[in-house]
């Protein structure tokens, strides 16, 4: 392949350089109906699932139409996501906070045809492009991190189980059925850098053994202090290692109890790896929310402690997952989200009902938060 | 503070260290020139764009090196 | 025919959710063609590639990345996150592949204009794929070469008007929810503010400086659909002071059942016809509604806007229009002490185009001096608050404290006064006190 330069010399980097312009204005890509009725909503309605109508004071209205679409896109396929946007709605399209796309037309007969473009869509493998959906009372798309496709301190893959889940309970993304709305979201690794800890579903990538010390490397390659001050619970230590040719080189002493198993020294240095296939697996928490509606925004709570990785359809997660949305879809009032469920009912009965399994691990033993969580009243259901 | 003056101090400091680590926090800098924050920055900004410093990331977090010191460009094979 | 055998992966292909493998696979073979005779800048089997990696990931249990810390932008400490792969003669094409953070529009509309851009910058410079969005919110741009980075960060801001996101000891990339462009519950202007300060800021978005990352997130409204409460370090919730605006016939035409209650939300089961009684005035969290002859009255006084009303009869409710937003400080994720939620700090603020968003301005730059200077190394907002005290935030931000700033007041008399707050000071006078008391 031959070097196509953009115009950048790299012997004057400075020359010629733009920086700190930001992002491009937000303006420039409203639709019509968009820009002419901005501020001016009345209100919406949700017509079907995944189609709704938003209506202004200036008798405008326009029609969204949401489809769901895996977060980790290819360029192909965000041109076809424009080829239809050309065709129906003007070269307009947007995207949610949770990876969904939005086409929106201006009037109503302008709907059907986007809907039938848009379902007719397949990948050759057979799944649908653009499936319709994820609105109201029920689950809408995962979001999620990289996994295995990018990063380097995940105990499990992300698109994986988030395409294994959204199969099993496909039927919620295009139907209203729920209580209330379902978040469920997807982090590879304690570190959470897509933050789950208040979703009503919150699938976890968990490392269950620390890291391994490749001695003879280690300081070749890594700085010894920089990798002990990145253990966040200072288990870390440095130290002196025979190799077995007699030589003694300087290596990284872990204390093990002490491990949280987050791969922050991983991170610093390569010579520490902790990923393992029987080691890592998948946590699940629920009960979290961020509306302020009815009650106050809550964190999730831990409820299934450990999961193995099943590839390539991780199926005991997918089947526990399914068996606490059916436990709530049957037992929760109207409006009521999983956590205000399980708060009503009482953790006690939440475990019974949704028939998991409760162990040692769901009790907090993590700092001084973890006082608060125990029961401290005579009051509890047998 | 001239940045002549923050080059030599910045230089210095580190250069000194550079046998047990090559990164440092941006705090650990502005201790080094004994400034605020902001004023550090100014000059510490400069330091990048003249090539005496660079940075590196953990993704999640930013430290301060010398440009071309410490064992991560071997490692990461951008040496 | 396909460079690598991939059979965990494809059984990924099946099922009705969309398929990245089949994508990928759709990249690749697009790839492998080259119809438009691109002159690709990375290896042209990269996505084969990156399929061989995530393929033996899928069975050997593990990942096969590396972290990178020195690559970047000339300049820029954040945008960009080095990855290498661990077995690069099995996957030369993805060996170096690295992940470039693109700073997105606000309220994330596009023109296909531009999104087209983009993908034909990102074909010719990177792997063609890409992640819509990051989790921040940024556009992602998944794997290219270190000799690529600085090319493709010219073509951005040459010849697309665009800008990197931020990654590391920076402002990360603000994010906001659709806000007034297509939501009537928005009680300000989520894109024009998350724009503004995005540019305000562009050096702290891009030249790391803070302790640890800093996050903006903007929600129009209670119910918070970007999350800014709980993983934001400062949380922008629109809010209004004065009443819910009624209409009473359109009331009526809820619970004659001409309207679904809900806009509709709940239509996939049977509830029963709509019971304003129990559906919205049971449980109102203040108890501050009743229905009282075909009327819905509120006690505006009483009530703490959680929603739940406007959202349930959005045609007859609406918030009202003394508007602006709540600022609340230091939510985060559960690294490393646990879970924050963002503690409120203003109650309620004018969110005041005119004057560029001063007021806010102000209360930021409070928070950050005081962070940049008293916050440890990896020490996120909330824990500095947690450390120091809710008092600290509120004597550097010079708020002055109110019950609205608690859940309860402390349950503990440990009041560390300081001496200037009790009379006399605490300089006194042993042989005065010694002369009415024997040793």
């Amino acid at each position: 392949m031959t070097f196509i330069s953009s115009g950048y010399n790299p012997d004057k980097p400075m020359e010629d350089r733009i920086t700190d312009i930001g992002p491009r204005h937000f303006e420039e890509f409203y639709p019509e109906v968009i820009k002419n009725n901005k501020g001016k909503w009345l209100y919406h309605e949700i017509l079907k699932p995944g189609v709704l109508v938003h209506v202004s004071e200036t008798g405008d209205e326009v029609y969204t139409v949401r489809v769901g679409g895996a977060r980790l896109m290819s360029i192909t396929h965000i041109r076809e996501i424009c080829e239809i946007a050309d065709k129906h709605c003007d070269g307009h399209l947007r995207f949610t906070t949770r990876n969904n796309i939005e086409f929106m037309v201006d009037s109503k007969d302008k709907v059907e045809p986007l809907i039938q473009d848009l379902e007719s869509r397949k990948f050759d493998g057979g799944s649908f492009k653009f499936p319709v959906g994820g609105t109201g009372a029920g689950i809408t798309n995962i979001i999620h991190t990289q996994g295995w496709i990018h990063c380097h301190t995940p105990a499990t893959d992300a698109s994986g189980t988030v395409k294994a889940t959204l199969d099993e309970v496909f039927s919620d993304f295009q139907n209203m059925r729920l209580p209330a709305h379902l978040r469920i979201s997807m982090a590879c690794c304690l570190n959470m850098c897509g933050a789950v800890h208040c979703s009503d579903i919150a699938i976890l990538g968990y490392h269950r053994k620390p890291p391994m010390v490749d001695d003879a490397y280690l300081d070749k390659i890594c700085e010894l202090p920089l990798a002990i001050a990145a253990c966040p619970t200072a288990a870390l230590k440095p130290t002196k290692v025979e190799l077995e040719d007699g030589t003694t080189v300087k290596s990284i002493a872990i204390n093990r109890d002490r491990c949280m198993f987050c791969g922050n020294c991983y991170t610093m240095c390569p010579s520490l790896p902790l990923a393992d296939k029987e080691g890592d697996g998948i946590v699940l928490m629920v009960g979290g929310k961020v509306s302020n509606r009815i009650s106050a925004p809550k964190f999730s709570k831990v409820v299934v402690a450990f999961i193995p990785n099943e590839m390539p359809r991780w199926p005991t997660m997918t089947k526990t997952i399914k068996q606490i949305i059916e436990a709530y879809a049957a037992d929760a009032r109207k409006y009521e989200r999983l956590g205000e469920w399980a708060e009503r009912i009482g953790w006690e009965r939440f475990f019974e009902k949704t028939g998991l399994e409760f162990t040692h691990h769901l009790i907090d033993d993590f700092r001084d938060p973890a006082y608060y969580t125990w029961r401290q009243t005579s009051n509890f259901k047998f | 503070m001239e940045l002549e003056e923050a080059k030599e101090k910045i230089v210095e400091a580190l250069t000194k260290k550079a046998k047990s680590k090559s990164k440092f926090y941006f705090n650990d800098l502005s201790k080094i020139l004994d400034l605020k924050p902001r004023a550090a920055k100014k000059l510490i900004t400069r330091l990048i764009e003249t090539e005496v410093l660079e940075y590196w990331s953990s993704g999640s977090t930013t430290m301060y090196g010398l440009k071309g010191m410490g064992k991560q460009a071997a490692a990461e094979h951008e040496d | 025919m396909a460079k690598h055998a991939t059979p965990l992966l494809d059984q990924l292909e099946s099922g009705p959710w969309p398929s990245f493998v089949s994508d990928m696979k759709q990249e690749a073979e697009a790839r492998a063609k080259n119809e438009n005779n691109v002159e690709y800048q990375i290896p042209q089997d990269a996505c084969e590639d990156l399929l061989g990696v995530l393929e033996l990931s899928f069975k050997d249990g593990t990942t096969h990345w590396k972290h990178g810390g020195i690559v970047g932008v000339f300049g820029y400490g954040g945008g960009v996150i080095g990855r290498y792969c661990d077995q690069p003669e099995n996957f030369p094409g993805v060996a170096h592949f690295h992940t470039m953070r693109v700073s997105q529009p606000a309220g994330k509309f596009y023109t296909t204009k531009y999104l087209k851009e983009i993908c034909d910058l990102w074909e010719r410079r990177g792997s063609g794929l890409t992640n819509m969005h990051g989790s921040t919110g940024d556009i992602i741009f998944l794997g290219t070469t270190t000799p690529q980075l600085e090319e493709i960060f010219y073509e951005l801001t040459h010849n697309l008007n665009q800008d990197l996101g931020g990654s590391g000891s920076n402002l990360r990339t603000p994010s906001d929810c659709i806000g007034q462009a297509r939501c009537e519950y928005a009680c300000f202007d989520t894109q024009d503010l998350c724009h503004n300060l995005t540019n305000e800021y562009q050096d702290e978005l891009h030249r790391p400086a803070f302790p640890y990352k800093f996050k903006f997130k903007f929600d129009g409204c209670p119910n918070c659909c970007v999350a800014s409460i709980a993983r934001s370090d400062l949380s922008f919730i629109g809010t209004w002071k004065d009443d819910i605006r009624i209409d009473q016939d359109a009331v009526a035409g809820y619970v004659s059942g001409e309207f679904k209650p809900n806009a509709g939300a709940h239509a996939g089961r049977d509830w029963g016809p709509f019971d304003i009684q129990k559906e919205v005035i049971d449980l109102c969290p203040t108890g501050c509604m009743k229905y009282e002859d075909g009327k819905l009255l509120i006690n505006n006084k009483e009530c703490t806007r959680c929603m739940h009303c406007i959202n349930v009869m959005p045609r007859a409710l609406r918030p009202g229009l003394e508007r602006g937003c709540s600022m609340l400080a230091g939510a985060k994720a559960p690294i490393l002490d646990g879970a924050q939620m963002g503690s409120l700090l203003v109650p309620f603020i004018e969110v005041n185009k005119d004057n560029d968003y001063q007021e806010i301005k102000d209360v930021i730059e409070k928070i950050w001096d005081w962070w940049m200077e008293e916050g440890k190394n990896r020490e996120r907002l909330g824990e500095l608050m947690k450390r120091q005290g809710f008092q600290k935030l509120l004597e550097v931000t010079e708020i002055k404290p109110v019950p609205q700033h608690v859940q309860e007041p402390r349950s503990n008399p440990y009041i560390f006064w300081k001496e200037d707050e009790v009379e006399g000071g605490w300089d006194r006078d042993i042989n005065e006190f010694r002369k009415h008391h024997q040793r």
